[in-house]
């Protein structure tokens, strides 16, 4: 199911509504999108505009009610339970807003957790290193700052050198330097493995950093806009 | 609707299945409290009611032969507020579907009146009219046992002579509740009767024409009753008295008294047990929502909500489980208790018998029900007042796990991420893991003692028939005799040996304390009737001097080597200091025991004795039987077969249906305890385990953490349970011993592991149960849930 060069995910006509009648909520409606292998798409839009449920859809968390996503030959709308699990297992790392790391692992732990269902993961202390995490690797997530917990998540989502990288607002908790940090952190990975990496943010600054933006609203994809001068995380305003 | 109540109501149906199971666990405590305590009230009142209204004796004696004008000095002694004389004996009572002689005790009827003391009720037919020698009452379990009914002809041998009874009515009374025959444990309403006759009849029949040989007395309430003992005594000792004594030594109530302690005991120990489990259930679930809520606590709380406000909102939770636990415990609770005084009814028998628990049971399960739950949300109330309304803006922070201390955490590296998690999250919550434990232990040794009780009365049994007593039957004679009488017993038909039975009713001194006690004397070398210890060792008494039991020792405060004080009861009375020469643990039956030699010679009687064991050839039992229905002197047969038969079947009604409702409400608290933690645990974690989904671990993969959790809490709880339940049983069987019998120690290792089973099988079915929710989990919206 890798898909060659080209196209990571493809999408058509895709769909995903809520509820039914007249409550019915039109979450994404029909969606086109090629998105390329490699590149960093950053997905742009208010709240509820449809980023997030994309994202999802793309990461195997949710199905689509109608249309095609397909991740190489791999049609994410029909695949069932086991091959999504597999599929995330295999090729897809997820980045959250709240980290979402083990409370009970260290950080170590934490990426160990992936790295040890992997089929070729690079070593956890790589991983971290990556980040730029080299110390407090044995602290639990209680002792780490907001950032820090972050950038454990993004070496944990990494560390199975994921086709694709899916990151949900993964500067919306976080400080300006520290959200810096790991902007810099997954652009990084990015650049080093050649990661597809997708990031949602209402930040519209953020959007500079990325190959392409996409504008969400109301469900639907208002525009896609190529970057010809991607700035420096450090760059952005917040 | 207040919108907290509207909150209340849609929680609670979240809550639901944990409510249920925390109501469960508080309704088997409340449900044995209503049971026991009902049944203990149902009991006293039908006993206290029948003994007033039946005028039951508080004293009696029996004695040689007392002339009939005394009657009238004894009622003036002041204090006596009734006295009646009797006539009493025994007889064979020969009935033609039956092969063996069945015993009857006799008591004589008061011409032209009904008894002033142990009235009779009559159940069928009429009172016997005075002016009919023949007539007679039979006790009703006899005639229920038999068919007997009213007009029916008995055949009955009295002192030699063959009598023709009618059976007029058939009665009870308050003086044989329990009907048990003189020197039995047991209820054998088919081989022991109780006739009432014609005062004249029975006393010509005795041979005590204008004298009574048994009285039984009434005394004032407010009379001193040792003082009435005294002059009674003094009055009667000259005729041969026994010495008087009071309930405490009625046969009958004595049983009935031990039984009420008994129900205390089961009142007093079990609903706490169930409770604390409840209490602690309640706890886990409160303190899990409370912490679940914090930011809407806190957001409540900076709407302007007061402290109380929000403590009383998750009091009612606790106020809902509680009503749950208290209308499904009064329920359970009146059905057991029904069915319970229906046993009782086939073994006590009153007038009226019903399973009344009161009101005032009622309003104290209701009052023990709410304040179980009440204390149970004391935490969780105190945790969501003292909440500050700022966490409802402060961002979630993971739960502050620490390293462990570098011992737990070297053996925790070997381990798997996951039973990494496991380990450090029980080790995280010590105190709910541990109770978690305790409540299956609890469970555990809940079931191990329900299941050795009847184990233990096996053994007893056992040991009783197969080590102590191994007679094929016991004869006993209508009075003392001369031991020639064995050389006859020896020549009946089938006798193959005989060992004399010889027991002296005394009274014993030591300082200021007196007991009255039977001295059982065995012959050197007994062969049928044995002294075991609870060890099980065969024991022989001292050679010389007296060996008492642990009990008597106790109760009169001597040791070996001591002197104690032995007066007679009945023969040539004799008065003398005897040495105790041993003290030993007896599983069953008497408390002092003498060689039978020396007993004779010390009670200045030797060669006297009361009946004989037998072992019999069994193809000559019939022989032996008829010929028994012919002989005077022998009123009663009682063959060890027919006992064991009667004591299984009394406790396979009692015990089946008790070790049906342990299993029942053991399994129940190990089930509510594991699913309530189970689902705690899957909750608290419902984020982690939707993260581990999400980075590619499979449904059966992640099960794996509750799973494993309740496991190791499993593994923990079994052996401690295990341990609790033997000391809990151990403790359980020693309130439950009399002075008529003790337990033997016990391990059942049999047993112990089909109860370790059943729990592990409740604990493992209640966490995949709830495992099921893991299988409900939206990814999606767990990822979005946080704390």
């Amino acid at each position: 199911m890798n898909p060659a060069r080209g196209s990571v995910f493809t999408l058509q006509k895709l769909c995903k509504s809520y509820g039914t009648g007249p409550a019915t909520v039109h979450a994404l409606r029909g969606l086109h999108l090629e998105i390329d292998r490699g590149e960093l798409l950053v997905l742009l839009g208010p709240s509820g505009s449809g980023k997030s449920t994309l994202l999802n859809i793309l990461g195997g968390l949710d199905r689509p009610t109608s249309g095609a996503a397909r991740f190489g030959d791999l049609d994410l709308a029909t695949a069932d339970d086991d091959t999504l699990t597999e599929y995330r297992r295999r090729h897809v790392g997820f980045v959250f807003q709240f980290y979402n790391l083990i409370a009970s692992l260290t950080a170590r732990e934490n990426v160990e957790l992936v790295s040890q269902i992997s089929d070729d993961p690079m070593s956890p202390d790589e991983a971290l290193r990556l980040v730029g995490l080299t110390e407090r690797t044995t602290h639990f997530p209680a002792q780490l700052s907001g950032g820090e917990q972050q950038r454990v998540a993004i070496a944990r989502a990494i560390v199975k050198r994921p086709t694709v990288l899916l990151c949900d607002e993964p500067t919306g908790a976080l400080d300006v330097a520290t959200g810096v940090k790991v902007l810099e952190s997954l652009l990084h990975i990015n650049e080093t493995i050649g990661t597809t990496t997708l990031l949602i943010t209402h930040n519209a600054d953020i959007a500079r950093i990325g190959d392409r933006v996409v504008h969400f609203a109301d469900g639907s994809i208002r525009t896609v806009e190529a970057n010809t001068r991607r700035v420096a995380p450090s760059q952005v305003r917040w | 609707m207040k919108p907290l109540t509207r909150k209340l109501f849609r929680d609670l149906r979240r809550l639901r299945l944990q409510a249920i199971a925390a109501g469960i666990v508080l309704g088997c405590g409340i449900a044995i409290f209503v049971m026991s305590i009902g049944t203990y009230g149902s009991l006293e009142s039908a006993r206290d009611n029948y003994y007033r209204e039946a005028r039951m004796a508080d004293l009696a004696t029996s004695l040689v032969r007392a002339p009939e004008g005394i009657a009238a000095s004894l009622a003036l002694i002041p204090g006596v507020s009734a006295i009646e004389t009797r006539a009493a004996g025994f007889g064979l009572i020969n009935l033609p579907q039956v092969d063996e002689p069945v015993t009857a005790q006799l008591l004589s009827l008061p011409a032209d009146r009904r008894p002033l003391v142990n009235d009779l009720s009559l159940r069928e037919g009429r009172w016997p009219e005075s002016n009919r020698a023949n007539e007679a009452l039979v006790n009703e379990a006899f005639a229920a046992a038999h068919g007997i009914k009213p007009g029916d002809h008995i055949s009955i041998l009295i002192r030699g002579e063959r009598r023709q009874l009618t059976a007029v009515g058939i009665a009870s009374s308050p003086e044989f509740v329990f009907v048990v025959a003189p020197g039995s444990i047991l209820p054998e309403p088919d081989r022991f009767g109780i006739l009432w006759m014609n005062r004249d009849t029975l006393m010509r029949a005795l041979d005590l024409e204008g004298a009574f040989n048994d009285v039984v007395i009434r005394v004032a309430s407010e009379a001193d009753r040792p003082r009435v003992i005294a002059a009674l005594d003094e009055r009667l000792g000259r005729y041969g008295s026994r010495g008087v004594y009071g309930q405490d030594r009625m046969l009958s109530a004595r049983y009935l008294t031990d039984e009420l302690s008994q129900l205390k005991t089961l009142a007093s120990v079990l609903p706490p047990i169930f409770l604390l489990v409840a209490m602690f259930l309640i706890h886990s679930v409160l303190s899990r929502l409370v912490g679940m809520e914090k930011s809407n606590i806190g957001l409540l709380k900076s709407f302007g909500y007061r402290n109380w406000d929000i403590g009383w909102h998750y009091a009612q939770f606790s106020l809902v489980f509680s009503v749950i636990g208290v209308v499904f415990g009064i329920f359970l609770g009146n059905l057991i208790g029904t069915y319970m005084t229906g046993v009782y009814r086939e073994v006590y028998h009153f007038p009226i018998l019903d399973f009344q628990a009161g009101l005032s049971t009622y309003l104290g399960a209701t009052a023990v029900g709410v304040i179980a739950g009440l204390l149970g949300a004391v935490g969780a109330v105190r945790e969501a007042t003292r909440l500050a309304p700022i966490v409802a803006l402060s961002p979630p922070t993971p739960t502050a796990f620490r390293r462990l201390n570098s011992w737990v955490e070297r053996r925790a590296k070997s381990l798997s991420l996951r039973w990494r998690m496991v380990v450090r999250r029980l080790l995280h919550f010590p105190r709910r893991s541990a109770m978690t434990v305790i409540g299956i232990a609890l469970a555990l040794a809940l079931l191990i003692m329900s299941e050795h009780f009847p184990i233990a009365v096996n053994r007893l049994i056992d040991l009783n028939f197969g080590t102590a007593q191994r007679m094929h039957a016991t004869l006993t004679l209508s009075e003392q005799r001369s031991d020639i009488v064995l050389r006859e017993i020896a020549r009946l038909p089938g006798v193959i040996l005989v060992e004399p039975v010889r027991v002296a009713d005394v009274f014993f001194s030591h300082e200021h304390r007196h007991e009255r006690e039977a001295i059982i004397g065995l012959p050197r070398g007994a062969a049928l009737n044995r002294l075991v210890e609870s060890n099980r060792d065969v024991v022989e008494p001292a050679e010389k001097g007296l060996t008492l039991s642990t009990s008597l020792a106790r109760k009169l405060g001597v040791r070996v080597g001591d002197q104690i004080r032995v007066q007679a009861t009945d023969g040539p009375r004799a008065l003398v200091e005897v040495k105790v020469s041993r003290i030993v643990s007896p599983f069953l039956g008497g408390s002092a025991y003498m060689d039978q030699a020396e007993l004779g010679r010390l009670l200045r009687e030797p060669s006297r004795v009361g009946g004989a064991h037998v072992i019999i050839d069994s193809t000559q039992r019939q022989a032996l039987n008829e010929r028994l229905k012919q002989i005077p002197a022998i009123v009663g047969v009682a063959y060890t077969d027919n006992f064991q038969i009667a004591l299984e079947k009394l406790f396979r009604e009692g015990v089946g249906f008790f070790s049906n409702m342990f299993l029942f409400f053991s399994l129940s608290m190990a089930a509510g305890v594991a699913f309530s933690a189970a689902r705690i645990t899957i909750g608290e974690q419902e984020r982690d385990l939707a993260t581990l989904r999400v980075l590619g671990y499979k449904r059966r993969s992640i099960s794996m953490l509750p799973l494993g959790e309740m496991t190791v809490l499993l593994v923990l709880a079994i052996p401690t349970g295990l341990l609790l339940g033997a000391a809990l049983s151990n403790w359980m069987m020693h309130q439950f011993e009399t002075d008529l019998f003790s337990f033997p120690l016990i391990f059942d290792s049999r047993a112990y592991a089909r109860s370790a089973l059943f729990v592990a099988a409740a604990v493992l079915a209640a966490t995949f149960w709830a495992r099921q929710s893991i299988d409900r989990m939206q990814l999606v919206a767990a990822l979005k849930a946080h704390e």
